[in-house]
């Protein structure tokens, strides 16, 4: 019985060499370790051992099952490691070619840079109030001081539709449209469309964005020191830090009034050409909110006082993106589109 | 305004340079544009009276004239020009004259006589094409001075921009006060001498009405007679034309001077075609047609403003004067105007006949209320001097309505709580000193302030702290921050949830557009959008007929952005748009916050061996499903086929209302395939619009309640329903939800088949149901049991069979 195992261990060990496949593995464990294989079939018949010496058959039977099952794991493993280094080169890919994806989309120019505008108003503590495109004459330019056959409404060639209605010229109407409904201390500013009566070119768009910023609170808590302020404030986080003045200038609605000027970013100050050799640009309109504007909504300016400013976006934007051509932002051509950001507030 | 440094100079006297003055009006509210330096065009020509004519002796056609250049010596010179006359004053450019490119002038010997000179035409000396004769200078012209100096033709000229409410700066005067009060330097105001008293046989009487005081407060008039029509002399037409205004004769030319000089718009009637020498300042009432001076025939209103006589309207007043009363060559009688005309009349006036004149322009923005008289004695002096003529009338001054006394207090205090920033007494005084005002201390911090009366734009206080901080420079106002208003930023949930849905399409790989609102009937009428019985808007003035309605939808701009891009290169188009659209609603337009997309071409998932899909009605309906479940609407969200008719530009078997709680609030559908051929479209164009109020509504109701995940588990019992292969999907979970118990969580549709496996016609719909208890774990037996129940209740309410 003691040659019969000896055989047993000699075979299995000779059938499991370096190179037994898994089959080979597979067969010699069924034959030897299965449960009617060979080692099963001796301890069957251990009875027709004499008793002295079944200790030692025993020990020699179970030395066998050891090494058998230590050699068939070893072997296993090996076979696993190779299997599965061939499969990971079968399924080696080019990583450098393009993934699948849904394309993000962009942002719109406009959006991207009256979103950056807002978010500093906001920081700076305005709310955003949004009003309405058609208007009448009363919040578009009665309420604002524009005086029926007044000149001044030349400034702002204007849409009329039907009911007679009209098309806003500027979001200035939110100054009257909020103060109709909201007394001061107020910090607001409104985004919105605005039509004009140019045709489409490089310089003008018969519709453009504007935000129209007020701040009104008591006597003296809201100067004109505070609106230099604020758009200091602003033109150093929209633009970055540049030099900006104040120059006087007329809006019918603001009392002082007066145009920000800001260093050409192309020149910073030098002057060039875009703009014709003064160095500044124009950015926005400002002033202080004039008496009529807030008799017309019921504030006593001997109580009240206020300042307002707008901006245009797309004239902005132009500046900030270093393009010239106002078209281009309402010919949703994708090869300008797909360069802006597809995160908002101006996450690069 | 074109501003002539040297007409300024005779007003002030600022050595600054060009550029200084420039930046300084400009930072005052006059933006000067441009800065113009003129150069004359030649160089060595003087002034030269001629004092002898005489033949040539060799040729018929010369001339041998001698001329006196005062300190420059006398001079013979050979002269061609048929004009030239003793006593007349010429320019003559000496030996080493530079006349434009030519080379510098060289004594010359023409048919054997020396020449030390030469006589200049207009064209010689670079003025114009004139070359009929040399170029006459005014009698005053001093001899030997250079005539480039004294034509003003080494000038600068500034374009200013006049704001509206600066009509007192439409003048070369009222500009000079802003220089004088900006550099601190005296205003030298034009000297005005009385007129002349009429001599008795020229005479005349001059009658002036004034029908009409509100409309015109004060009307002045003059009279002179001897005139001589002619052209101006060069130094007068030089500076009209500096200023942009051509020159006409001598009285028009003298009018327009004063008018650019004093701000005063003046006009001339011929003296001989008022009837009666009578002035008639009177509504047009009845009167319905008139004839201006450039021959074209007005319809007017009766409230316009006229100048008449006795028998018949001479002028639209302040507008423009009449053919039948117009100045001629052979006028010699004029009757001067100088009137106060009420700025808003001239603008209706002025805006109705579509006639912007000079005059009109500075009555619409308020001239000096008291400058009339001024101003005739001005004119009537330049006339005397250039035109001949004496005065034949006394100074006929009319002033019905006075001007209201202003008075404004300016508190100094108040002025500090607006500007943020304390100015001394002495500063605002003397600033607005500086512009004209009479200005008196009322106790420590309050000043009496009379603006002067070409100043109708100064009301209030806050006029005058303008009129301080900007001569003052608003560089002097510091910067500091307001205390913040809100103590919390408050956000704005309009503009959340509309940054919201937009985050939703881009992240669904749609790009942002933005499309003009205007748009043609046409396109209108193609993409009439959610509701077709929508009435457009019209536009009573647009800038073509091709802009004329504003747009009832955005699909129809996101088309064309489609076609335009398609036309550059692309092959794919997905994108967005959120703005307003414009319908009638009743008697009133109404606006409308939509969102709308489109979709063409590959969507999703291309990759190299990957084929992608194509943008269709079901890719585009994910896009707007996924929105819905944002939001969190898909339970309130219905899709209804389109009725026949009702989106006529969709595909009729492939377009969908969409429905919010049963009321229709968009649609979503592709485009009709004859409306794809007309834009040559090959793939299908897939598009959606939802009018997105109805959704910011919903966005803006309070969050559903949160519940934690269930801890009992779902299971899972399937079905198969046999039905008309148009039997609409939803209908069948809408149906199974209602026939299921209360432990029926959820119905999905996991397939649908068509095939030799049903009947021809029809289509296998096949459903996951899932069934969960709150509070125990179900069994078998148990869901067994309800799901018979339910399929049973299905199939008969359906009128389906099942599928084994
Ligand atoms: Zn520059």
């Amino acid at each position: 019985m003691k040659e019969q195992l000896e055989e047993i261990r000699r075979r299995a060990m000779s059938e499991l060499g370096d190179n037994a496949d898994e089959a080979q593995v597979d067969a010699v464990r069924v034959r030897v370790l299965g449960r009617s294989g060979e080692l099963t079939e001796i301890m069957r018949r251990m009875r027709e051992v004499p008793n002295e010496e079944r200790p030692a058959i025993g020990q020699l039977i179970n030395q066998i099952k050891r090494e058998v099952e230590a050699r068939v794991e070893e072997l296993s493993e090996k076979l696993k490691a190779a299997a599965l280094d061939k499969s990971l080169n079968e399924k080696r890919i080019d990583v450098t070619l393009p993934g699948m994806r849904i394309a993000r989309g962009r942002i719109h120019p406009i959006t991207d840079i009256m979103e950056q505008m807002l978010q500093i108003f906001e920081s700076l503590g305005f709310e955003v109030e949004m009003t309405q495109d058609i208007e009448d004459d009363f919040h578009n330019f009665e309420a604002l001081n524009f005086k029926e056959h007044h000149p001044a409404r030349d400034m702002q060639d204007t849409f009329y539709v039907e009911g007679g209605m009209l098309l806003r010229t500027h979001t200035s109407n939110g100054q009257i449209r909020v103060m109709e409904k909201r007394r001061p201390p107020l910090a607001i500013v409104c985004p919105g469309k605005c039509y004009r009566r140019d045709d489409l070119s490089v310089r003008a768009s018969p519709m453009f964005t504007q935000i129209e910023g007020f701040m009104v609170d008591k006597i003296g808590r809201v100067t004109m020191a505070h609106l230099k302020g604020v758009l200091t404030q602003f033109a150093q986080a929209f633009f970055g830090a540049t030099a900006i003045r104040f120059r006087a200038s007329y809006f019918p609605f603001t009392e002082p009034s007066a145009e920000l000027d800001m260093h050409c970013l192309l020149c910073d100050g030098a002057g060039c050409p875009v703009c014709k050799h003064s160095g500044w640009t124009e950015v926005l309109g400002c002033g202080m909110i004039h008496p009529n504007v807030l008799r017309a909504v019921g504030c006593d300016p001997a109580e009240y006082q206020g300042f307002a400013f707008g901006i245009g976006v797309e004239r902005t934007g132009l500046l900030k993106l270093g393009v010239d051509d106002m078209r281009l932002f309402f010919e949703n051509d994708l090869r300008f589109l797909a360069q802006f950001p597809a995160l908002s507030g101006g996450v690069r | 305004m074109k501003l002539p440094l040297s007409w300024l100079k005779d007003f002030v006297n600022v050595d600054a340079t060009a550029d200084e003055i420039a930046r300084r009006l400009s930072a005052a509210g006059l933006v000067v544009e441009n800065v113009e330096c003129l150069a004359p065009g030649f160089a060595g020509v003087f002034a030269a009276k001629v004092l002898q004519v005489e033949k040539h002796p060799n040729a018929d056609r010369l001339n041998l004239c001698e001329v006196d250049a005062g300190e420059k010596g006398k001079f013979k010179v050979v002269c061609g020009a048929p004009n030239v006359h003793a006593g007349m004053i010429a320019p003559l450019a000496l030996i080493g004259a530079r006349l434009g490119k030519e080379p510098p002038l060289e004594a010359a010997t023409i048919r054997g006589v020396q020449s030390e000179g030469m006589l200049c035409s207009e064209r010689e000396l670079g003025l114009s094409q004139d070359h009929q004769g040399i170029l006459a200078l005014s009698a005053a012209a001093p001899l030997g001075s250079d005539v480039a100096a004294y034509l003003h033709l080494d000038d600068t000229i500034f374009d200013v921009e006049i704001t509206p409410n600066r009509g007192d700066c439409l003048s070369i005067l009222g500009l000079a006060r802003e220089v004088s009060a900006l550099f601190s330097v005296k205003l030298r105001a034009p000297k005005l001498r009385a007129t002349h008293s009429p001599e008795s046989p020229d005479a005349a009487q001059v009658s002036v009405t004034i029908e009409a005081p509100d409309l015109c407060p004060r009307y002045a008039a003059l009279a002179m007679t001897r005139i001589k029509i002619g052209p101006s002399p060069a130094w007068l037409k030089r500076r009209l034309e500096l200023c942009g205004m051509r020159a006409l004769n001598n009285v028009v030319d003298a009018t327009n001077y004063v008018m650019l000089e004093l701000g005063q718009p003046l006009h001339a009637f011929d003296w001989t075609k008022i009837a009666g020498g009578k002035i008639i300042v009177r509504r047009a009432g009845d009167t319905r047609e008139f004839t201006t001076l450039d021959n074209v025939a007005r319809t007017l209103d009766a409230q316009d403003l006229l100048i008449a006589d006795a028998e018949k309207p001479l002028a639209i007043a302040g507008v423009m004067g009449g053919l039948n009363s117009e100045v001629s060559d052979s006028t010699d009688a004029i009757l001067l105007e100088s009137a106060y005309f009420e700025p808003m009349t001239i603008a209706r006036t002025a805006r109705r006949l579509g006639l912007r004149s000079e005059a009109s322009y500075r009555f619409e923005r308020g001239i000096d209320r008291a400058g009339q008289v001024a101003a005739l004695i001005r004119v009537a002096e330049l006339i005397r001097k250039i035109a001949g003529g004496r005065e034949s009338s006394i100074i006929a001054d009319f002033e019905p309505r006075k001007a209201e006394p202003r008075e404004i207090t300016l508190d100094l205090n108040a002025m500090e709580a607006l500007l943020g920033v304390a100015t001394p007494a002495a500063t605002a005084k003397s600033r607005l000193k500086a512009l004209g005002a009479q200005v008196t201390t009322r106790g420590k911090a309050m000043l009496a302030v009379v603006p002067p009366s070409f100043r109708p734009d100064l009301n209030e206080q806050a006029d005058l702290v303008e009129e301080v901080a900007r001569l003052s420079g608003l560089e002097d106002i510091p910067a500091s921050m307001p205390a913040r208003i809100a103590t919390l930023a408050v956000v704005n949930p309009e503009r959340e949830f509309i940054k919201g849905t937009r985050e939703v399409m881009l992240g669904c790989g749609l790009t942002e557009a933005a499309t003009l609102a205007f748009t043609a009937p046409g396109e209108n009428q193609r993409f009439p959008g959610i509701r077709s019985t929508l009435v457009p808007v019209k536009v009573t003035n647009p800038l073509s007929a091709e802009l004329g309605e504003l747009r009832l939808s955005l699909l129809a701009g996101l088309v064309a952005a489609l076609r335009f891009n398609l036309n550059r290169e692309a092959v794919s188009f997905h994108a967005f748009e959120i703005g307003k659209t414009f319908a009638m609603e009743g008697d009133l337009p109404h606006e409308e916050n939509r969102l709308a997309a489109i979709s063409y071409g590959t969507y999703a998932l291309a990759a190299i061996g990957e084929p992608g899909v194509k943008a269709g009605f079901f890719s585009l309906k994910g896009v707007l499903e996924s929105y819905l479940d944002a939001i969190g609407i898909s339970s309130r969200v219905s899709f209804r086929p389109v009725a026949e008719g009702e989106a006529p530009f969709l595909h009729p078997g492939r377009g969908a209302i969409v429905m919010l709680d049963g009321n229709a609030v968009g649609l979503i559908g592709e485009l009709h395939p004859a409306e794809a051929m007309r834009l040559d479209l090959n793939d299908p164009c897939a598009l959606y619009e939802l009018d997105l109020s109805k959704f910011i509504a919903y966005g803006l109701s309070p969050r559903k309640t949160i519940e934690a995940p269930p801890r009992f588990p779902a299971i899972r019992r399937d079905l198969a329903l046999v039905l008309d292969r148009n039997f609409p999907a939803d209908v069948v979970i809408r149906t199974i939800r209602e026939c299921g118990s209360s432990l029926l969580v959820s119905v999905e549709i996991f397939d649908v088949y068509e095939g030799n496996a049903v009947a021809a016609g029809m289509k296998s719909v096949a459903l996951a149901c899932r069934y969960r208890a709150k509070d125990r774990t179900l069994t078998d037996e148990e869901v067994n049991r309800v799901h018979a129940l339910l399929v049973e209740q299905a199939r008969r309410r359906l009128g389906a069979e099942l599928r084994q």
